[in-house]
């Protein structure tokens, strides 16, 4: 067998392997390992499914992972994250579909504390999807915009992609957080425009909250103080330079179980969940990460990563030609795959491509993050809408899919405007750090 | 018979064309395309430096490029030529490549092809210019390794250390008022842009490359093959040496030109301060090293030449 | 016979609790140390020299110990899509399927792990800076890889003695 052929079959086991519901990790794991012991021999094969867990496992600025689900979790079991949530419907409930609307907002509030897309819908889910149903919200429109919104948790700074596009690219973790800004709230205001339209059409499907009053809101805004306090201190402090991102992932979580404890919201029964939920929930992402770590080596000897790129430079389709089917390759791709794989996997095939263009790095890192969200809600594969359905309980799997459709457009929408003016996502960082 | 070799460094890096390129044609040439090489660059079969060594050793690749800097424990013989006034940066290879025997010790669980020495490491500043060695006192320098770090803190200021990817962060946001780092970093890492000084002209550490062969995949060639590809990596240390120097230079010498951005050369006096404070520290390393039974004073004198 | 199995296997998920106790204390530790260091480093001025070193050997720990713990808890994602076109009998040998090669890779896993340990503790591999010794960290992986491989075989004693859930 060529290793060119291999790396095909290889990606066929890998089809069979998702299909009969071998867990996601292991199955890269095994094609990875498999892979590499038909063109390298058992010995080598061995080694790269030992050094390659290690090295993932060991790597430093992964460890922002289980910080920030720590925070969430803590976040949630004490009730902070529901006051975020209150504050932000006593702004918006009142609009069409307002409830969905403070979802959206809060999961892009939630988002600018937690790196992961997961732990954003999952916080968010917890929190939103029973007050929807309360208020009779359409479970495709409840379900949809919490999968949606909670892929924002990937886009807005902290963000796992970009710590690890900035690893696999050794562009500045820095500039992509604020690269990440203005999309991320682009994005925001178009989930926002997608909810107000679908209750527009199907008033059934959002009907609108009771007015608050002024004084109220700036009430209820105060009980939100505490997450808003972590918030401004953890990103903050990237910001002006207090921290590294690891340690606002440290310091963030560590204040939130200091309010939580000091305001008496976190008995020791809740906190033993949050933790335990934080080590099942890390495992299952470094799990991920190691898979991706070991398959990774496996393509890359069989060239088919080369071969590809070097056929994309030569099918001479020019800048945005090229940078067209290396999208849509990504959108193919995320219906199956997970999104911190796919970077891991891809970049270092894409990203030599993409700045031999000329495109910008940083600008790209955006682009690739939008896509690798949309591919989170993409069926079969959707992570966030596995997450989605595991919170929400009984909202059938094609609910949720067909509830997210009227999302994915907004995000080629924003994506498309992101492509036709850089700037968006280019001042911030270029304006902060010359 | 074909070999792998894994880098992580980004398949534009220059290591490519001066050193890699010519290390396969060799081989290929002289082996009549019996044995052939093969570049993983960009951490193809395994993202980032500090693996690499384990890389070689587990057979993941047959041949990696590391610093033994990062499994430092390993290599206390080798690491000793990083020390200041030591080797210089020009005929350091050389007098390593002429010493290997010495260190056979240290690189029993793989074969070593190549050891060569990078461009001298700088003090890089963010915004303190450092003209003296008061001015060093007390400020947080990332530092590339431990040695480095004990020269940093017999100069009076407080080693930090982390990865050389978040130096760019930890200086242009303050976490760290300096790094100690060799100057192709400046383009490598982008640290030109938060950097405003370099101060040069003390005796200063300078760290070490390797080309490390897996044990087997050695094994697996046949004794001209072998000898081939040894002298084909003791090349590549000469070459790789060059390149390293000749891309610091004219980083240097960009950095030099630019508005607003300074290269400090000590004056002979001061950088005779940081030198007498340096070389007790770098004594007391040799002196520690003899303790533990590794012939290190012998080594050194050895690579002095003298 | 049917309850003996609930027994037994309700024991084994809450073994992997009490081990996943031990993550639960790596991760509180890395949140501690690391805040620990801004703090030195603001406060008292005197940054930590190999906190990253701990944190990278402590995730080993975290990560491995819990590792056990999302296998017996079912927490690893699959594709569920499939599932019904898959029928009962797909999904049985799905399953069967996937206890055994997930267990197959894992336990190469552990049997690299232990010779790695050893070789590690051999040749006194440590880190650059603090100079902790590696080779209780690859034991470590290798333990937790090897419960991995006992949760998915106990899972699949369960399947084959009780059929689907
Ligand atoms: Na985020
Ligand atoms: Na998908």
């Amino acid at each position: 067998m060529t290793p060119f052929v291999a790396g095909f079959v290889g990606i066929a086991c890998l089809f069979a392997l998702l299909t009969v519901r071998v867990p996601v990790a292991f199955s890269m794991l095994l094609v990875g390992f498999g892979g590499y012991w038909v063109l390298e021999g058992p010995r080598s094969a061995g080694g790269v499914l030992l050094t390659e867990s290690y090295s993932a496992i060991s790597n430093y600025n992964l460890i922002v992972v289980p910080m920030f689900v720590l925070l969430g979790n803590i976040s949630s079991a004490a009730g902070f994250s529901r006051g975020l949530y209150d504050a932000a419907f006593a702004w918006v409930g009142r609009f069409r579909g307002g409830l969905a609307s403070a979802s959206v907002l809060g999961c892009a509030v939630f988002a600018a504390v937690s790196g992961s897309s997961v732990a954003t819908a999952v916080t968010l889910g917890k929190v939103a999807l029973p007050e929807m149903r309360r208020l009779g919200y359409a479970p495709g429109l409840s379900t949809g915009a919490i999968a949606a919104g909670g892929t924002l948790g990937f886009l807005i700074p902290p963000s796992t992609g970009f710590v690890l596009y900035a690893i696999l690219t050794e562009e500045s973790i820095g500039r992509l957080f604020m690269a990440g800004v203005m999309p991320g709230l682009l994005l925001t205001a178009l989930f926002m425009v997608v909810v107000w339209l679908i209750s527009y059409f199907d008033p059934n499907a959002g009907p609108r909250g009771e007015p608050v009053a002024l004084a109220d809101r700036f009430r209820i805004l105060g009980r939100a103080a505490p997450l808003l306090l972590v918030i401004v201190l953890s990103i903050g402090g990237i910001y002006i330079g207090v921290f590294t991102p690891v340690e606002a992932s440290g310091v963030g979580a560590a204040l939130v179980i200091l309010l939580a404890v000091v305001k008496r919201r976190l008995s020791f029964g809740d906190f033993r969940d949050a933790v335990m939920s934080t080590l099942s929930t890390s495992a299952m992402l470094y799990a991920i990460v190691i898979g991706a770590n070991v398959l990774n080596p496996f393509f890359a000897v069989t060239r088919i990563p080369a071969t590809l790129g070097d056929g994309l430079g030569a099918l001479g389709l020019g800048a945005y030609g090229t940078l067209f089917v290396i999208i849509l390759a990504y959108i193919v791709l995320g219906m199956f795959m997970d999104g911190l794989s796919m970077l891991v996997i891809t970049i270092p095939i894409v990203f030599p491509v993409i700045t031999a263009l000329g495109f910008d790095p940083i600008w790209f890192g955006v682009v690739a993050v939008i896509v690798i969200e949309m591919g989170m809600i993409t069926p079969p594969v959707g992570l966030n809408v596995f997450v989605v359905r595991a919170v929400a309980g009984d909202v059938p799997l094609t609910t949720i899919f067909r509830g997210v459709a009227p999302f994915l457009l907004a995000m080629i929408v924003g994506l498309l405007l992101i492509i036709a003016i850089p700037g968006i996502a280019l001042f911030l960082p270029n304006t902060m750090f010359g | 018979e074909d070999l792998k070799l894994a880098d992580f460094q980004p398949p534009t890096h220059f290591v490519v064309d001066s050193t890699y390129k010519p290390f396969a044609a060799t081989i290929a040439d002289k082996t009549g395309g019996a044995v052939t090489v093969t570049l993983y660059m960009g951490g193809e079969i395994g993202p980032g430096p500090v693996e690499q060594y384990n890389r070689a050793l587990e057979g993941v690749a047959d041949i990696a490029f590391g610093l033994p800097g990062y499994t430092a424990a390993n290599f206390p013989k080798t690491l000793l030529a990083e020390l200041p006034g030591v080797i210089t940066a020009e005929n350091g290879t050389e007098r390593i490549l002429a010493n290997l025997d010495k260190l056979s010790d240290e690189y029993k669980r793989v074969v070593l092809l190549g050891l060569w020495n990078n461009a001298p490491n700088l003090l890089f500043t963010g915004a303190k210019p450092i003209r003296s060695l008061d001015d060093l006192k007390g400020l947080k320098i990332r530092v590339p390794s431990r040695n480095a770090g004990l020269v940093v803190e017999a100069w009076g200021a407080t080693p930090v250390s982390m990865p050389a990817s978040e130096i760019y962060n930890a200086i242009q946001t303050g976490v760290i008022d300096g790094a100690m780092t060799d100057a192709t970093t400046l383009k490598a890492f982008k640290l030109a842009e938060v950097t405003k000084y370099i101060t040069q002209g003390m005796d200063t550490t300078m760290s070490d490359f390797f080309l490390v062969m897996n044990r087997d995949s050695f094994g697996d060639l046949n004794e001209d093959q072998q000898k081939i590809v040894l002298d084909a990596g003791r090349t590549a240390a000469i070459n790789g040496n060059k390149a390293w120097l000749s891309v610091a230079a004219k980083a240097l010498s960009d950095f030099a030109g630019t508005d607003g951005k300074e290269v400090i050369t000590l004056a002979p006096e001061e950088a005779a301060k940081f030198n007498a404070a340096s070389s007790a520290a770098v004594d007391k390393i040799i002196a520690d090293a003899d303790a533990q039974g590794l012939e290190a004073s012998a080594f050194v004198k050895a690579l002095k030449g003298n | 016979m049917r309850d003996a199995i609930d027994i037994w296997s309700a024991r084994f998920e809450k073994a992997t609790f009490y081990l996943a106790l031990i993550g639960a204390i790596c991760l509180l530790a890395i949140v501690a140390i690391v805040t620990l260091g801004v703090v030195m480093r603001y406060v008292l001025g005197i940054p930590i020299l190999g906190v990253n070193e701990f944190v990278e050997l402590t995730a080993v720990a975290l990560i491995m110990a819990s590792l056990p713990f999302c296998t017996a808890r079912r927490e690893h994602v699959a594709v569920d899509v499939f599932e019904r076109i898959l029928g009962r009998w797909g999904r049985f040998i799905g399953d069967v399927v996937a206890y055994c090669l997930s267990g197959f890779v894992m336990s190469i896993l552990a049997q690299r792990a232990v010779l790695k340990a050893l070789d590690a503790w051999q040749w006194g591999d440590a880190t650059n800076m603090l100079r902790m010794p590696i080779w209780p960290f690859y034991a470590i992986l290798a333990a937790g890889a090897a419960l991995c491989v006992l949760t998915f075989a106990v899972q699949l004693v369960v399947l084959l003695l009780k059929g689907e859930k």
